[in-house]
């Protein structure tokens, strides 16, 4: 009996190590390409090769550091304001039943709307305000579906603080206004900064809004990264470096936000 | 009136304002894009063409063709997803597993990075020059072309399988950890264990979660764009043309907007039908 169990757990263990080796081997490999010289990068069969800090050096003296920044930029400013006009929304919905299903409804289908779709009137509408290549075209695109995200995961948040805790706020002074942002918006902290956090990292990873509304001067990471490898030629080593550096911060904060995205993307169906 | 009812309006209007203005307005210029012979090069002389660029598509064998291809992109991707991600949510279940907790936050990790690092990083491990892959088989007298006429389309999907697996395997564990126990109880005193107990307990008390895992992913998966721009921008041929792929080709290769407009409305009422259904499993499972 005993012998059976550590059977199947070692079969489990066995499965389990498969599984996270298909997963983690392109993560070695490319942060290993990403110190290989372009002679090593030839012969991929061969271990021994002299490590090399070039590849990292030539891309962080191109154009990706202007490009990290942008990124960073852009993500913040879309998650701000996704934050600042989702939260009140989210709350009005969940506390409110403002609308009711078909409100609902909208915001989660706002989210699922597919990009082609939104692409050819947002580029015709930024290139009508002269905000092509710019990074506000790029916060707008990125809007449309890190909005209704953010407030379909507070939604959710919302939904699980009990209404006692305002009354008592209120039946203690508050308006209905206070209780909201001195009370209730404090127990939800997690669910903020998940919400933050992913739609950080949606915006992050964006390449097809970014590729058609950025330039010359306003290209984010994403964007970057996918110029490396054209039909006019090949940089591996940079390329990988620079894949690295746009997973890598990534791979770490999905450690934080793992434990609430469930609860997220149920948002505001679960309950109601 | 009570300050209390403008209040849930006034919470909610910049949201709707912002939406509007980012959504909303584009969706409605889009229908009237694609009612207009609109192309970027020559966007004052836009004619009104009626339904012409719809009905242009009916007889359009590469927007059939790329419809094919995303359907079966989709089917063989999120079909894969589905097996394995809920092979792997039974094992991570299991309490006896070792290190349980370790393994699902690595396994949930390809989910979060770029897609577009994921395509260049596949694209570099496929190469049948530069890639290990084909030179490790090689060397075992395997040869096998990734990226050519006959295996592309699944190669890109099998690399949507790598990346997606883990959001099937997030949301599978955490129905699987939702589940009531007494079901369990009953069917273990009855005698029922291993398979049985998946077959006739499980699944069944699975079903709204699977259903919402797949509808989501399909509805994921349906924008795929990222793979095909990184490896084969379509081709060989047009073996890998995705819709969304197209619509950006047709929109901003050629220039011909009014059509990849119509096209993109398309997908909208596709989409449309599957928020639906994704809506009504979810309520109906919280209920």
């Amino acid at each position: 009996m005993i012998s059976r169990r550590l059977a199947t757990q070692a079969i489990i263990l066995l499965i389990l190590c498969l599984a996270l080796a298909i997963v983690i081997f392109p993560y070695l490999w490319t942060l290993l390409a990403s110190f290989k010289t372009e002679a090593a990068l030839n012969r991929p069969l061969d271990w021994n090769f002299t490590p090399t800090l070039a590849n990292w050096q030539a891309m962080l003296h191109s154009e990706i550091p202007r490009q990290v920044l942008n990124s960073i930029i852009v993500g913040a400013v879309t998650v701000l304001l996704s934050l600042l006009l989702g939260a009140p929304a989210a709350y009005s919905f969940s506390r409110f039943r403002t609308g009711g299903d078909g409100a609902r409804f909208a915001v989660l289908l706002a989210q699922m709307l597919p990009p082609a779709a939104l692409i050819v009137p947002l580029f015709l509408l930024m290139y009508t305000l002269r905000l092509l290549d710019t990074l506000w075209a790029v916060v707008a695109s990125h809007l449309t579906f890190i909005l209704p995200l953010v407030t379909w995961f507070l939604i959710g948040f919302f939904d699980d603080v009990p209404p006692e805790l305002e009354e008592q706020a209120m039946v203690d002074g508050c308006t209905q206004w206070q209780a909201f942002y001195r009370v209730v918006l404090p127990t939800i902290r997690p669910g903020l900064g998940a919400a933050a956090l992913f739609g950080f990292v949606l915006s992050w990873n964006d390449l097809f809004y970014a590729l058609l509304l950025t330039g010359k001067h306003s290209r984010t990471l994403p964007v970057g990264i996918a110029g490396y490898w054209t039909f006019r030629g090949i940089e591996m080593g940079q390329m990988s470096a620079a894949i690295i550096l746009a997973i890598g911060p990534v791979i770490i904060a999905s450690f934080f936000v793992q434990r609430y995205l469930v609860r997220g993307l149920g948002g505001g169906a679960v309950k109601g | 009136m009570q300050p209390l009812l403008h209040l849930k309006y006034r919470l909610l209007a910049p949201l709707v304002l912002v939406l509007g203005a980012v959504i909303g307005y584009p969706l409605a210029f889009s229908l009237w894009v694609s009612l207009h012979n609109y192309t970027l090069t020559a966007i004052g002389q836009a004619k009104l063409v009626g339904a012409a660029n719809y009905l242009g598509l009916l007889a359009n064998p590469s927007y059939w063709r790329a419809i094919g291809n995303t359907v079966t992109f989709v089917l063989v991707a999120v079909g894969l997803e589905l097996i394995l991600g809920f092979g792997l949510a039974l094992l991570l279940h299991h309490r006896a597993t070792p290190l349980r907790h370790l393994f699902r936050s690595l396994l949930l990790t390809p989910m979060f990075i770029t897609p577009i690092a994921v395509g260049l990083m596949f694209r570099f491990l496929l190469n049948s020059q530069l890639g290990i892959i084909p030179q490790a088989l090689k060397a075992l007298g395997i040869h096998v072309d990734w990226f050519g006429s006959r295996l592309a389309l699944f190669s890109l999907a099998l690399i949507d399988v790598w990346q997606w697996t883990p959001f099937m395997l997030l949301l599978l564990l955490a129905g699987l950890e939702a589940l009531p126990t007494e079901p369990f109880e009953a069917a273990r005193v009855d005698g029922a264990s291993g398979w049985n107990m998946v077959r006739y307990v499980t699944l069944p008390l699975m079903r709204p979660v699977i259903l919402a895992a797949v509808v989501i992913r399909m509805l994921d998966a349906f924008k795929v764009y990222e793979y095909v721009y990184a490896i084969t921008r379509g081709g060989p041929g047009e073996s890998t043309e995705t819709i969304q792929y197209h619509i950006y080709r047709v929109g901003f290769l050629y220039f011909r907007m009014g059509e990849a407009a119509a096209m993109a409305y398309t997908l909208i009422i596709v989409v449309l039908i599957l928020v639906i259904l994704l809506f009504y499993v979810l309520r109906r499972s919280a209920t």
